[in-house]
């Protein structure tokens, strides 16, 4: 499995796969934490310094997340704010993880989140996060589907210290043995 | 027998009527729905003038045979537009599978000179069968993930 972080995705052009036109780029994620999943995009015009776009993409609307751009089937699927999924149109505040200390079930600090891991070609599953270890040094931990966040911390089981991956071809790999483990399939 | 985009830019037009020169192709004009040449765009800038692909009289290899000269008309809408002033040129264009994966850019496109279909676009070394044509635009041109190519020999 092919994975990105956030920080890839911001800037990707956004691309209709039925007019070959780039009609926007990612400005930044939509992130549900309880979920574990992408709500979807804030948008901006395409080109430098060209400001922000007052539509935004849904994750549902999204045909695919690749490396190299956001695929929509047509120019429609973006849509005004209002007209949007509430958590895409009007983002619930306080509780971007962020920041967020990554605390093991047992209370071991595992480090601070710096950025969430994207599946490649999915519709925006959350598959991980890039952390700050304690130390210092970056690392990627996987993420179960269903865990407790309250906007300070994030609490994993003990199992995650375990699957922690130096970069983010060996957290591919770790993401299907974790969840094996914890029977998610 | 098929010709290619690379050959065909750059040949000349006649009209069958006055047997007079009308001008150079400079672009090639797809429809990603039908997968076939809309149109011909001859002469470049602001001379710029579109054939639709129903008036040329016959798509050779030694010259492209325009019916008459009032074949010959000004873009009509944006889209036109962004044709005649080289835009929506294949030749160059990136490649995008609908996955969001760049693969690279656009060589050559193989068509039928009869029909106007086309056959295959390559990237590279690879060959992209033209069903796999999604849509074609100012930014890229988008490929189906399950007719990527195989490799040329």
């Amino acid at each position: 499995m092919l994975l990105i972080t956030g920080s890839d995705v911001r800037g990707l052009p956004v691309v209709t796969v039925r007019g070959g036109e780039d009609v926007a780029q990612v400005r930044d994620i939509i992130y549900q934490a309880q979920a574990g999943r992408l709500q979807g995009f804030t948008l901006n015009k395409r080109g430098f310094f060209s400001g922000r776009l007052s539509e935004v993409l849904a994750a549902e609307q999204i045909h695919a997340i690749g490396q190299d751009a956001v695929m929509i089937l047509d120019e429609d699927k973006l849509r005004a704010p209002e007209e949007a999924p509430k958590g895409v149109g009007d983002p619930e505040g306080g509780r971007d993880v962020i920041g967020n200390d990554v605390l093991t079930e047992g209370g071991k600090s595992l480090g601070e989140i710096k950025d969430v891991v994207l599946l490649v070609g999915g519709h925006g599953d959350v598959v991980g996060y890039q952390i700050k270890r304690p130390t210092g040094e970056d690392a990627y931990i996987p993420l179960p589907s269903q865990l407790a966040v309250s906007g300070t911390s994030l609490v994993v089981p003990d199992a995650t210290e375990e699957f922690a991956r130096d970069d983010l071809v060996g957290l591919g790999a770790a993401v299907d043995e974790f969840r094996t483990k914890l029977g998610l399939g | 027998m098929n010709d290619r985009f690379t050959a065909v830019k750059g040949r000349k037009a006649v009209s069958r009527d006055t047997a007079e020169p009308v001008g150079n192709i400079s672009h090639l004009l797809v429809d990603a729905t039908s997968k076939r040449i809309a149109a011909l765009v001859i002469g470049k800038g602001r001379r710029a003038r579109i054939v639709d692909w129903e008036r040329l009289s016959g798509l050779g290899a030694d010259a492209v045979m325009v019916e008459a000269e009032d074949a010959l008309r000004e873009p009509a809408d944006e889209r036109e537009q962004a044709g005649a002033d080289g835009k929506l040129e294949l030749l160059g264009q990136l490649a995008l599978l609908e996955s969001g994966t760049e693969l690279g850019r656009i060589d050559d496109v193989v068509f039928d000179p009869d029909t106007g279909h086309l056959q295959t676009l390559q990237v590279g070394t690879g060959e992209h069968p033209a069903s796999s044509l999604l849509g074609a635009g100012t930014y890229a041109v988008v490929l189906a993930a399950t007719g990527s190519g195989k490799s040329a020999p």
